[in-house]
């Protein structure tokens, strides 16, 4: 089980998270709604995990992910993406993502990728 | 070419026989005798283990047979290949994402689409997936990266089980065409018609997607139960859900209070 910091722009998809990673035995450290607050609150909390919105405002999912690499190259950020959004998918792998989830999404996968990516 | 062991359904009996795979029919030789030319068949299921084999006639002919996995794939393959359906040569890839979760290692597959009366075949030389017709959730026409070309594919969404899968095909732009209006024709039954759903009711509708039970979207949406159930309702009435079970809510009456006042006493010396 982990500790999550979950980032995404609508509250609508962070309490959902949120219930689905709780369900599963995981603790949420942190929640932020961009880029910049998502950096912020990974060296702040220092999660085992971030669940990571590609499409946020003022800084993006994949800006984020290079800003918590620089803090922590062994990050591990697992994406969230909308269908049709693969040329996001191969960026954020490109830049360090650990996995990646397609929203809507069943909570039983998402756990089971949460899992592989903290077991990995 | 191959006589193999299966189990046969006949008056609601399973009976062992054996049939005689050809190249362009089945035989069944025992325990009676029947023959099957590939191209007389008008739909193929797949139900677990059991193909239920459906032959043209007046009225229509059903087999059910089953046997060991490798038996079944060979009369997957053949009869898919060879039967009365609307085919191309395509390369496909399935599952490709299921419940949102890419799935590791998925490859495309060089093969053909059949699609039949009541399912999808995905066949190659290696793989038979099915996908019955009203399992198809969505389908569309959109890009995806193939040996760093952005190239036009059909995206295929269907439930498997409890699972929302997606699945693509990759051919030539023109066939894939026909291809989604034919698939579209053929689940023109399962097309959202009427009002459309209001955000309330979207949230609702991607929570239980979600796996989400009643208790938890109440919570979350910070909605009372009787609105939720009047969403439930709209979305009943749309076909697009369907009630899995009914849970109750109770209160004690004075012989239960007794119970649990008497319960919690300690216990007398």
């Amino acid at each position: 089980m982990g500790r999550i910091l979950i980032v995404d722009d609508t509250l609508f998809m962070r309490t959902l998270l949120k219930n689905i990673l709780f369900s599963g035995g995981h603790d949420i450290v942190g929640e932020a709604g961009d880029g910049d607050e998502a950096i912020a609150k990974y060296q702040e909390l220092k999660p085992d995990l971030v669940t990571m919105d590609v499409v946020m405002p003022k800084v993006n999912g994949i800006e984020a992910l290079k800003g918590i690499r620089a803090i922590d190259p062994n990050a591990k950020v697992v994406m969230c993406t909308a269908v049709g959004q693969e040329q996001m998918v191969k960026l954020a792998i490109k830049t360090g993502a650990k996995g990646y989830i397609v929203k809507p999404f069943q909570a039983p996968k998402v756990l089971e990728e949460i899992k592989n990516v903290l077991s990995s | 070419m191959a006589l193999v062991p299966v189990k046969i359904e006949k008056d609601g009996k399973w009976l062992v026989g054996k049939i005689d795979l050809q190249q362009d029919s089945m035989n069944v030789v025992e325990p009676f005798k029947a023959a099957i030319p590939y191209k007389s068949v008008i739909d193929l299921e797949e139900k677990k283990n059991v193909l239920i084999i459906t032959v043209k006639g007046d009225p229509p002919v059903i087999y059910r047979i089953a046997s060991v996995e490798k038996v079944l794939q060979a009369m997957k393959r053949f009869i898919a290949m060879s039967c009365s359906a609307y085919r191309l040569m395509a390369y496909f890839m399935s599952p490709a994402v299921r419940g949102g979760v890419m799935v590791t290692n998925a490859t495309w597959e060089k093969g053909a689409i059949a699609v039949l009366k009541s399912t999808i075949w995905f066949v190659s030389q290696n793989k038979q997936v099915s996908v019955a017709l009203k399992e198809v959730t969505s389908m569309e026409i959109t890009k995806k990266e193939v040996q760093k070309n952005q190239v036009d594919v059909l995206k295929l969404d269907h439930m498997e089980n409890t699972d929302v899968v997606t699945s693509y095909v990759l051919c030539p732009l023109s066939t894939l065409q026909i291809l989604i209006n034919f698939l579209k024709d053929a689940t023109k039954d399962l097309e959202i018609t009427g009002e459309e759903l209001d955000p309330v009711a979207a949230q609702v509708g991607m929570l239980i997607y979600s796996g989400m039970d009643s208790h938890a979207i109440e919570k979350m949406l910070n909605i009372p139960y009787k609105n939720l159930d009047e969403i439930y309702e709209k979305l009943l009435k749309l076909g697009m859900a369907e009630v899995t079970q009914v849970r109750r809510e109770v209160q004690l009456t004075p012989k239960g209070v007794r119970f649990i006042t008497e319960s919690v006493k300690p216990p007398t010396q």
